[in-house]
This record gives structure tokens, sequence and C-alpha cells, in this order.
């Protein structure tokens, strides 16, 4: 399977003048790289940035599949999947019909039980997948978007505090589909609970103003 | 699987929210029915000298259908932003392909609410249609070019503080040479006549429109 690497190349991001980072560089390609810091250090700007969602005030970020050419925006936008405390899904759609919808309009096939297969890895009963997202609770919503993240394999995984608000059953399914992804590519992983970085490969810690590495 | 396939996937998401939660689609009738209603009051059938009507019945039927439209059609992107869903569709489909689907449900949403403004128009004001055919064909392509105007403006102002100023501010210069042709080829319509220069120009206005659209779609959404 060829390899994905994810590249960022001297970032700085910016605002109103206060600088949230600069002169960020690190490549992942396999494994886990976690990023810490404190509330407010930019944790979740630098995985948007990563994830395509943010641009960076300089710097920039490559996606490059090894022996393969370059990849297309829409490529790229699917090859690396995203998840954050402030990604909502379609309250007025089921789960399935959330999955469905994305995958479909993302030009992907989207058959039923490849959908239930998914839903049901992140641990969401088959009675849940029917039922509308506005009914469900903080865990389950969690659970959700951890199968929108992954919802097109993509071979680099970022995601910005994925245990909040899950109970002991749902971390352990979040650790399993790290590890997994884990096997196929990058996980990139921020948090402030120290616990949820299991032997990461690469660390950065970020501090607001600055950066340690 | 093709662009429109992916399109039409978005439209029918949007179709699907707006039947479950019946935002949009109540504010436009209700605005429309009360427009329809106020009209009618104030001029009525009997209210006006035949000479003048066409011109003040086409003018004030575009009127009713633009601010119907208005307080439904720019919700499109708005909607998605204030539900914080823009990010997963950011993230998983082109601008592109969201600006396409989203224009065609605020096209079908127009051509619904003047399916249910005529006949009203049509019974409240005694209104006498000349060429109906002409009048459909100027309500597609007038339709057509405010839901396509519309959406882009919506895509436009989505993450903007004050959007709702800031779509009207927009919108006015935009949209106002297509109400202007719209009404010119519905008083043309309501006299018999087939407004063949008018829907030329509402049909170029349409094209100018898409292109301009497809081709900023991702500036104005993704940026």
């Amino acid at each position: 399977m060829p390899t994905t690497t994810i590249a960022a190349e001297n970032l700085e991001k910016s605002f109103s003048g206060t600088r949230l980072f600069s002169g960020l560089s690190f490549s992942v390609s396999r494994g886990l790289l976690a990023v810490a810091g404190r509330n407010g250090s930019g944790k979740t700007t630098l995985l948007k940035i990563l994830a395509g969602l943010a641009r960076p005030s300089s710097g920039r970020v490559r996606v490059e599949t090894e022996g393969a050419p370059a990849l297309s925006a829409s490529e790229r936008r699917l090859a690396v999947g995203w998840a954050g405390p402030d990604l909502e899904l379609y309250g007025e759609l089921s789960a399935l019909e959330n999955l469905r919808f994305f995958r479909t309009a993302a030009g992907r096939g989207a058959a039923e039980d490849d959908l239930e297969r998914r839903l049901a890895a992140v641990g969401l009963a088959r009675e849940a997948m029917g039922r509308q997202v506005a009914e469900y609770s903080t865990g389950m919503r969690q659970r959700l978007r951890i199968a929108f993240a992954t919802l097109f394999d993509p071979p680099v995984l970022v995601l910005d505090e994925p245990m909040v608000g899950l109970d002991v059953e749902g971390r352990d399914t979040v650790f399993r589909a790290i590890a997994a992804a884990r096997e196929r590519g990058a996980v990139v992983l921020a948090s402030n609970d120290e616990r949820d970085f299991v032997e990461p490969e690469q660390r950065i810690e970020l501090e607001g103003a600055g950066r340690r590495a | 699987m093709s662009g429109l396939s992916r399109a039409w996937a978005v439209c029918a998401k949007d179709a699907t929210q707006e039947l479950r939660r019946k935002v949009a689609m109540v504010a436009v009738f209700f605005f429309a029915a009360t427009a329809l209603t106020l009209v009618s009051f104030a001029i009525g059938p009997f209210g006006l000298p035949a000479a003048d009507r066409p011109a003040l019945e086409a003018a004030l039927l575009w009127i009713i259908l633009f601010f119907a439209a208005a307080t439904g059609l720019p919700r499109a992107f708005v909607a998605e932003e204030e539900a914080g869903t823009g990010l997963a569709l950011r993230k998983t489909v082109p601008a592109a392909v969201v600006l396409a689907g989203k224009t065609l449900f605020n096209f079908v949403l127009f051509l619904a609410m003047a399916a249910v403004t005529i006949p009203g128009f049509l019974i409240l004001l005694d209104w006498k249609v000349g060429s109906p055919l002409a009048v459909a064909a100027t309500m597609v392509a007038g339709g057509y070019g405010l839901a396509v105007v519309s959406t882009f403006l919506s895509a436009l102002v989505a993450r903007a503080g004050q959007r709702n100023v800031l779509f009207v501010l927009i919108a006015f210069p935009l949209i106002l040479p297509l109400l202007l042709t719209a009404i010119s080829a519905t008083i043309e319509a309501t006299a018999g006549g087939f407004p063949l220069t008018a829907l030329r120009v509402l049909v170029a206005y349409d094209g100018a429109a898409t292109c301009g659209a497809y081709m900023l779609a991702s500036v104005a959404w993704e940026d």
C-alpha cells in the first residue's frame, strides 16, 4: 500500500496581530503525532489547517502519496479525515442518512451494509442508526464524528479532542479506531489529556505565542 | 459518479431537511400569502383602470415573489454555518457541487412558491393573462436567475457578521436588472404578446450568473 505523507512547512498563524504559532515544520507518514498544549495554544487551529479547513498566515501543508501524481483538490480533501469539537452533522437526518449523503455527494458509493458496518464499528446500536441525530446524546454524536472522520478510509486521520464526552466503552472504540488508522497511515491527535496519547511516534507542544517541539 | 448526481444529492439532502423542519418553506409561503392578501385588499379586482393594470400587476407579482424568495433563498449556505455543518460539507464536497445542489433546491422552492402565489394572484386580483405560456417561461427564467444569484450570495455572506444586511446590500444591484426585465416580460405576456427580447435577456443573465457563480464558488464558500 503506497504511503501518504502529510507535511507542514514553516507554518505560521496569526489572529489580529497575535501570533499563535510560527516556524512549525513536521512530517508524518505513519504512526501517531501527538499535539499537546494548553487551552488557546492553537491546537484546533493547527489541526484545521492540516485538514484544509483553515489557511495558515504563511507556510504550507503538503499531502503526497508515494509514487502517485499530485493529489487533486477533491482527492486531498478526502485523503485527510478530520473530526473536531465543532464538527456538526445534520440533526434532521439519521446517522445512516448523514453518512450516505456525504459519501454520495463526494462522488463515492454508499452501500447500505458498508455504512451500517462503519456505524457499528464506532459502537452505535442498530436502533440508533435510523434515528435523527438531533436526538443523540453527546457521546453518540462523538461516535458519529469518528465515523465521519474515517468515512473515506483516509490515509491521514486528524482528530481534535476525540475522547470528549465519551464513556469508557466509547474511549476504547476510539482507541481501536486510532490503532487501526496508525497501522495504515498517519494519525495527528490533539488533546488536553495526556492519557489520549498512547506511545506517540512524534510530539509537538504548542505554547500559544510560540512553539516547542 | 457525475457532478449532476452529486449536486442532486445535495439538493435531496436540503429538501429532506426542509420537509422535516419546514423553516424556509413556512417563511416563504407565509410571506407570499400575507403580501398577496394585503395587495388584494389594497387594489382588489376593481381598484384600477384596465389600462393601468398590466404594468402594476406585473410589478406587484414580482415584488411579492422577490421578497418572499428573499426570506428563504438566502438561507441556503447561511443555515449550514448556523448549524455548524458547513465544516463537514466543506471537508467532503467541492464548492461547485454544493452550489449547484443548493441552487437546484432554491429553484424548486421558487417554482413551488410561484405555483401557489400565481393562482392566488389570478383569483384575488382578477389577473387576466394573455399568454400563460410566456408567463410560465418568464417565471422559469426569472426564478432560475433569482435562485442562482441568491444561492451564490448566500455562500459569500454565510460566514460574515451582519450577513442579512450584507446580503441585501450586495443583492440589490445584482438582482435589480433581473427583476426589471422579468417585470417587463410579464407585462408583455399579460397583454398577450410573447416577450422574446426580454426572455433572451433573462436567459443571458441566467447563463452569465451561472458561469460567474461556478467560477467563484470556491472563493465564496471555501476561503
